[in-house]
């Protein structure tokens, strides 16, 4: 990066990367290994509707659940929930547990997703099961499927299976135009910018960015390694440790260099949740300059759109830079 | 993909509350202001224009409270709603999306290990049984065999300490911890439940107190801003409940304007007034 900026924090963030890769899931891991049939026990103690798909959970924008489906599911999930106080601790049980029982369950997974989510943390099945379905993993199909009725009906996020080898979930936008909330409020997300700072280095060097290259650009916003921050705090182990956990960053030793030193790779998910696109954006804004400035990079970006285009056109065209100023 | 002017129906028979229209408005502010966690009003209000703006730009902004209202109402079937609050050394108005069937500390149940959490709690009970509302890190650190789960070192339970002072759950002044006005408003009803005798509430508005002013005679405590708000343009300020003069500085109301006039960066913000116990 040869420019300097004031503006290199950039402001105009927000926090929630969208996603608009899907991939597709055909199928749904109801918790380690219940049989299919098991779905069809469940069709006794609760019974809302909830439209044709069972099996898949990803649904897609253009498909929706029934008409009749929903509001019936919602007002049934409410009333069931009003009505009853269930304990909060799960009582084992061989039998199905009461209709209320599962929508309290569905609540406290529907908070346990957004509390995730708000923190950036990855939403993992075994978690999900471990944390809050406990003793009611068989019924986890029906749970997780009220969840994310209620999510899509109330916040407008799908909470979609992003890698059913990992078992990761994660709540994408469901509502249109996809964008970035650039500016609803500015200055509230450093993180974002220092994040994107970094995997915009990465980036533009095309291969690992060494340590000291990472702390000659964050320098420029007065991070120092040894020195702690009144936002970020002991930003060494922020992007060392809390960025590489939460999968945005890599850091790994460089090979055969003695004394030892470490390098910087995008993290599987910023490769997900961030396109190029968004990364020529954010250096466009930093350093005012067009992003064909950066010509490989410019047409490495495109590329990237075109593909994600073509693999799932129901997406929308990502990130029309809407200005808020 | 969802008809977006849908009523969500009435969840109550022969309620005559009726529940709110859910719209895309709706879902994006609560999207928005569950990714912010905490938020003041300003801020607030700008994030309901930014909603209007994109979803449905030819409809009128309905007034903030109504417009939560609206949303609270669809929102209590769930056990969620958000939570208007006051900041309590200077009275600015917060705003936060809260689990209400919060029976533990649940919020913070996933980011911290077992001690980090017995730590928090001990921190807390220190905080509430203080005098001033603050608990000093010594105090704390003190604590630091008791705790349950691994065994936690002094020299980590400072970091702690600093990791929840990062996740709005401590703030920090002068080595002296208190709760973050984030916390004060998500765990209310769970430090109510399980601190029923130590807790004090605020003779004004009885909500839970944790900073504030009391009176030295009958020993009543009143919330810094419910002071500003009782005693304004008061020459003669009393006690409420026992008429005895009010000892202590009374401090200024909120005034969201003049803070915007003044131009008052986030980050060097002087506190407008001093802390008076």
């Amino acid at each position: 990066m040869s420019e300097q900026s004031k503006d290199v924090c950039d402001p105009n963030f927000t926090a929630e990367p969208s996603n608009s890769e899907v991939y597709g899931s055909p199928g749904v891991p109801g918790g380690p290994s219940p049989p299919a049939s098991q779905a069809a026990t469940l069709a006794g103690p609760e019974s809302p509707p909830l439209g044709p798909t069972d099996a898949s959970l990803a649904l897609p924008p253009s498909q929706a659940p029934s008409e009749e489906g929903d509001p019936k599911a919602l007002q049934q999930a409410a009333e069931e929930g009003r009505a009853h106080q269930a304990p909060s601790a799960a009582q084992p049980s061989p039998t199905p547990p009461a209709p209320a029982q599962l929508v309290q369950k569905a609540h406290e997974l529907m908070w346990y997703v957004l509390v995730k989510d708000q923190k950036r943390m990855i939403i993992w099945f075994p978690d999900m099961v471990k944390d809050v379905i406990g003793s009611y993993k068989k019924w986890c199909r029906s749970i997780l499927r009220r969840t994310s009725l209620i999510l899509a009906r109330v916040f407008g996020l799908h909470l979609r299976l992003t890698s059913l080898h990992t078992m990761e979930f994660s709540l994408v936008k469901a509502l249109e135009p996809e964008e970035l909330d650039r500016v609803a409020l500015s200055n509230r997300m450093p993180m974002t910018g220092l994040l994107l700072m970094i995997l915009s280095l990465i980036y533009v060097k095309g291969r690992g960015a060494r340590e000291s290259a990472v702390w000659n650009v964050l320098r420029i916003l007065g991070l120092r390694p040894w020195k702690k921050h009144s936002t970020f705090g002991d930003v060494r182990k922020l992007i060392t440790e809390e960025f590489v956990q939460q999968n945005y960053l890599k850091y790994q030793r460089v090979p055969h260099v003695e004394p030892p030193e470490y390098e910087f790779f995008w993290g599987s998910r910023a490769s997900r949740e961030i396109t190029k696109m968004q990364i020529m954006e954010f250096l466009a804004r930093v350093f005012k300059k067009d992003p064909q400035a950066w010509p490989s990079r410019y047409r490495e970006a495109l590329e990237e759109a075109r593909a994600l285009r073509e693999a799932d056109p129901t997406a929308h065209c990502p990130r029309s830079s809407v200005s808020e100023d | 993909m969802w008809n977006k002017d849908r009523p969500v129906p009435s969840y109550m028979q022969g309620s005559t509350r009726r529940v709110g229209i859910m719209t895309d408005v709706h879902r994006r502010f609560l999207q928005l202001l569950m990714t912010h966690g905490v938020l003041e009003e300003w801020d607030v209000k700008r994030l309901q224009k930014h909603c209007y703006k994109v979803h449905d730009c030819n409809a009128t902004v309905e007034k903030l409270e109504d417009f939560i209202n609206n949303i609270n109402s669809v929102l209590e079937s769930l056990y969620i709603e958000i939570k208007k609050g006051v900041t309590e050394d200077d009275g600015r108005p917060i705003y936060a999306l809260v689990n209400l069937a919060t029976t533990s500390v649940s919020k913070m149940a996933s980011d911290f290990a077992e001690n980090e959490l017995d730590l928090f709690r001990k921190a807390l009970e220190l905080i509430i049984d203080s005098e001033t509302g603050f608990a000093s890190s010594t105090n704390i650190l003190n604590l630091v065999d008791q705790l349950k789960g691994k065994k936690m070192r002094k020299k980590e339970a400072e970091q702690v300490l600093q990791k929840f002072v990062q996740h709005k759950w401590l703030v920090e002044k002068e080595g002296e911890f208190t709760l973050h006005c984030r916390a004060i408003l998500e765990m209310e009803q769970y430090i109510r439940e399980t601190h029923p005798d130590a807790v004090k509430v605020c003779d004004l508005c009885h909500g839970l107190l944790i900073q504030g002013q009391s009176c030295e005679t009958c020993g009543i405590k009143m919330h810094l801003p419910c002071v500003a708000k009782y005693f304004q343009s008061n020459s003669e300020p009393r006690c409420p409940h026992c008429n005895d003069y009010w000892p202590h500085e009374i401090p200024e109301v909120f005034d969201p304007e003049k803070e915007r006039e003044a131009g008052i960066s986030k980050s060097n913000k002087k506190p407008l007034r001093s802390r008076q116990h």
